[in-house]
């Protein structure tokens, strides 16, 4: 036998991908530092299924980009700018960020120096500039226990409040819909709730690549009776198990809720009592929507008056109905306008409070629901509790022993319009690559260059990283324990596996060793004893600590962790706000219409093998095996209209730029439409989306943009 | 109807909600009944009969497929039963490969670990593989098939359609040459498979394994 004996630990844990957070199982190489197999456990979310990420997508852990010592530019690698990104387009096989083309530019340097140089200069941004001049990007991929330091280094430390995360580029709208609507942000019914429903609409989503687990519980809902409704604008494999598919025109998804809502009234398939008893604002709502009648909108929508009549009565009729959306909604111009929609649909159809019923924004990144609970938003202190509240203001004040500023911060795409302007002076990221993952790149690339000093925090070299002046080494989502927040409310600790490679750190210990030399002592015996200060300053966590969640996790809120595994449904009797607010919304148009030069619509979102900008998928044997590169996905009929068959290669362009990526013929997407994914560099779609943004989440329009595709001939590679 | 039925099983009673399987009310006193087919995650089929227990009837019954009725008396480990078994598991590693897969990479082979308890160490049946029937399967980047350690007991059928809802999983064939399959019988990397891994984590054999495990062996620290 030529095996190789292993010595196995395995050691109980959560998925590092996406919001369903899925418990497993890591099989552990001991010896040699590795995780050699995941195996799924009888998780709250996931009854023991993974998906494709989660099962085989864990060896980017230790592939051999991984930084291994803190970075620090080299004099004369200034001025800054991008180093790989020459290294995209067709020609090159795909991949992640290599760094023999951005290594030359830095030199390697001792914790010290690092520690001291980022310190320094962000101290003295701070004390020249103000703490104004300041600004944090944390992640969604953090724990709760880094979130919450990171924003207390930001607020207390730095002296600002712009601190964000890709919360604002995931359901920013949503969530301000949600705290306007009812008063939290959170689902109010878990995702295996649809069990108990008569009918779930799925809006705006793509459960079975993006919550692929969560899906299983919705097809199997199907498979036992649920009858679900999916409104998208490009077919979703969920569809398949629909009672009903209806394919709207992108953008015009107000027009289609308002029609909806307009027909539920209209044959008195509202639930009076309910709204008598628990909501406002029901006349404006009413009408609102009287001016909606399915014939009004079935051309702008595509769909006729009859199949709107058919859903509104489909859902209205519906003792129980629950209401799952994702990024189709939130990522408009018009997103806070589309979830108030979803909001006021529940609310007259007497839909929350009840088993099978409720609002569930399917979070996105594994813990955006915990780090926005732990305050890394501009808004709001841990507990969505608001900066500009002075009672809050003070208890954070007394707690954390430093004044605080009182004007709210500056949003992620508002610090990169901050940095290009000049008022933005020095930045902190930690985990995030704003460079791929932000709308228009290009822009993104001109607010990084004109950073005087850029620190960045991640476990690979990635396009962000290329305008740092220091890299510093963080540790991988199985290097270290933490809390994390999935979709349900659950909190859930990820348990160290494996140790960070090289000299790499923790990262709540390298936020900490900047704090303390910024003058912020941040004193903790352990992560537990981060996370009891975290949960000291919430309602929501305030019953919970590390050794109550033990392997299981719980569900907040959670009166009685000892007894309870915490509440699935919420707002049973009331909501946070008291009566839930009804607010009326009407359509707007685009803010980039299609015209002859630009004549498609562009979408963008994401594949089932990969994860955000791909820094950990594409880095991953199998999963960079199954889906090697980007595409853009076109109707048959737009292809042959443009003289474009499978797999050639394509110019696609919008006002802000052009990439060049291989053509997938497919009749999913709408006539009309194009979807790029977003994982792809060398295809980057965000070099395409438009900057603008909705005035209430803040959140850019990457569902919408105005583009042409061209067929170019490309040699074959070299 | 009543509600709750009373059996006794190896001589001790139990009472059980009605439809109970006697499997499941065996697993209440503790009273493991091996099983290569059934997983507490999946709805019962009986396929590999390896649960057999006597109830006094005429046939040895699948105790994960029939229920409890009122009275009833069970031996999950009489001589019939165990002899039931042994000539099952002789049967089944007739043509088992040597190695499996599973056994050298995760050393849990469900069907080997049962032979060794029963102290099936070798078979007098031959196989009888059709061969034109291609063996191994190694079309998907991240789930080896090898169809000669295949059992046909379903889970891996069950776990994608009945689970994940993935629906690409079947059987094809017929008789001594039914097998698992993909899609309309296409090799699993071109089928419509989506890698979750549901077949290769619930496979009791070698037949669906993990192919980042190829030449590993696993030796797991006792965990506290």
């Amino acid at each position: 036998m030529t095996d190789t004996n292993v010595s196995a630990r395995v050691v109980e844990s959560v998925c590092p991908y996406c919001g369903v957070g899925c418990a497993l199982s890591w099989v552990v190489d001991t010896g040699r530092n590795r995780i050699v197999e995941a195996r799924g456990r009888d998780g709250a979310a996931n009854a023991g299924r993974l998906c494709v990420k989660g099962r085989y997508g864990f060896d980017y852990t230790t592939h051999a980009h991984r930084l291994t010592r803190p970075l620090i530019r080299r004099e004369d690698a200034y001025p800054k700018g991008a180093l790989s990104w020459d290294d995209r387009g067709p020609r090159r096989p795909g991949g992640p960020v290599d760094p023999e083309t951005v290594l030359p530019h830095f030199r390697e340097a001792t914790w010290e120096e690092a520690l001291e140089r980022v310190a320094g200069s962000l101290a003295g941004i701070r004390d020249r500039d103000g703490g104004d001049a300041l600004a944090g990007f944390g992640s969604a991929k953090g724990s709760n226990e880094e979130a919450y330091l990171f924003q207390k280094l930001v607020r207390a430390g730095f002296g600002t409040n712009n601190v964000d995360h890709c919360t604002r580029l995931c359901h920013a709208s949503s969530v301000a819909a949600l705290l306007e609507g009812i008063g939290s942000g959170g689902v109010t019914n878990i995702v295996r709730d649809i069990a108990r429903a008569d009918v779930a609409l799925i809006t705006g989503c793509n459960p079975t690549e993006n919550h692929p687990v969560a899906a299983t519980f919705m097809k199997q809902a199907a498979a036992g009776g649920t009858e679900l409704l999916v409104v998208n604008t490009r077919r979703p494999a969920i569809a398949d198990h629909a009672a009903m598919y209806v394919e709207i025109r992108p953008g015009t998804d107000v027009a289609f809720y308002n029609a909806m809502m307009h027909v539920i009234i209209r044959e008195g398939l509202v639930d009076e009592a309910f709204i008598a008893e628990r909501t406002e604002g029901y006349e404006a709502l009413r009408d609102n929507v009287a001016a909606y009648p399915p014939e009004a909108v079935a051309e702008l929508c595509g769909v006729s008056a009859e199949r709107i009549t058919e859903a509104a009565r489909l859902f209205g009729r519906a003792r129980a109905a629950m209401l799952f959306w994702g990024m189709g909604i939130s990522q408009h111009t018009h997103g806070t306008d589309n979830a108030r929609c979803l909001i006021a649909l529940a609310m007259i159809t007497g839909n929350t409070g009840r088993a099978g019923t409720g609002l569930h924004p399917l979070r996105g990144q594994n813990n955006v629901q915990g780090a926005s609970d732990a305050g890394l938003i501009p808004m709001m202190y841990p507990d969505y509790q608001k900066v500009a509240d002075p009672e809050a203001r003070a208890r954070f004040e007394a707690f954390w022993g430093r004044p605080l500023s009182p004007s709210p911060g500056r949003t992620v795409t508002e610090i990169t319009d901050g940095a290009l302007e000049g008022a933005i002076r020095g930045m902190y990221i930690l985990g995030e690559n704003p460079f791929v993952s932000d709308p228009d790149v290009e822009k993104v690339r001109k607010a990084l260059a004109r950073l005087d000093f850029l620190v960045v925090q991640d476990i690979f070299l990635t396009e962000t990283a290329e305008f740092a002046d220091v890299i510093l080494p963080g540790s991988a989502f199985a290097e270290k324990t933490g809390t994390f927040t999935n979709t349900d409310r659950r909190v859930q600790v990820g348990r160290q596996a494996l140790q960070p490679p090289g000299e790499a750190r923790q990262d709540w210990h390298i936020i900490r060793d900047i704090a303390e030399r910024m003058g912020l002592p941040m004193d903790y015996p352990d992560v537990a004893a981060v996370f009891d200060e975290f949960a000291g300053c919430t309602n929501s966590y305030a019953s919970l600590s590390h050794a109550v969640l033990g392997s299981r996790g719980r569900w907040y809120p959670c009166p009685d962790p000892e007894h309870s595994e915490g509440e699935p449904i919420v707002f049973q009797e009331t909501f946070p706000r008291g009566r839930a607010l009804l607010v009326p919304a009407q359509p707007s148009p685009p803010v980039e219409p299609t015209d002859p030069e630009y004549p498609l619509v562009l979408n963008t979102g994401r594949v089932l093998e990969h994860w955000h900008t791909g820094t950990m998928t594409r880095r991953s044997r199998a999963l960079h095996a199954i889906s090697p590169e980007g595409f853009v996905e076109m109707h048959p009929d737009d292809a042959a209209a443009y003289g474009i068959g499978d797999r050639d290669w394509a110019a696609v362009t919008s006002r802000r730029g052009t990439i060049r990526v291989r053509a997938r013929v497919d009749d999913r997407v709408a006539r009309g439409s194009v979807f790029i994914p977003m994982h792809f560099r060398e295809a980057c779609a965000n070099v395409l989306t438009h900057p603008a943004v909705d005035p209430y989440g803040k959140i850019p329009a990457f569902k919408y943009c105005a583009v042409r595709v061209e067929r170019v001939a490309v040699e074959a590679s070299a | 109807m009543s509600d709750s039925v009373s059996v006794t099983i190896d001589g001790r009673s139990v009472t059980v909600p009605a439809g109970t399987s006697l499997w499941d009310a065996a697993r209440e006193l503790g009273i493991d009944i091996p099983v290569l087919c059934h997983s507490p995650r999946m709805r019962p089929v009986g396929v590999c009969r390896m649960c057999v227990v006597d109830t006094g009837a005429r046939n040895l019954q699948a105790a994960c497929v029939r229920p409890c009725e009122e009275g009833m008396e069970v031996r999950t480990d009489s001589d019939r039963v165990v002899r039931n078994r042994r000539m099952l598991l002789e049967l089944l590693m007739a043509d088992y490969p040597d190695p499996s897969a599973r056994e050298a990479s995760t050393g849990d082979d469900e069907l080997l670990a049962l032979a060794r308890a029963y102290g099936v160490t070798s078979s007098r049946f031959e196989g009888s593989r059709t061969p034109e029937a291609p063996r191994r399967d190694a079309s998907s980047p991240v789930i080896a098939v090898d169809h000669q350690a295949c059992i046909l007991c379903d889970r891996c059928i069950r776990g994608c359609n009945e689970l994940q809802h993935n629906h690409v999983m079947t059987r094809s064939g017929k008789g001594a040459t039914t097998r698992i399959a993909f899609d309309l019988d296409v090799p699993m990397g071109e089928s419509t498979c989506v890698s979750c891994g549901e077949c290769q984590a619930v496979c009791p054999t070698g037949a669906l394994t993990n192919r980042a495990l190829e030449g590993l062996h696993l030796v797991e620290e006792e965990t506290p």
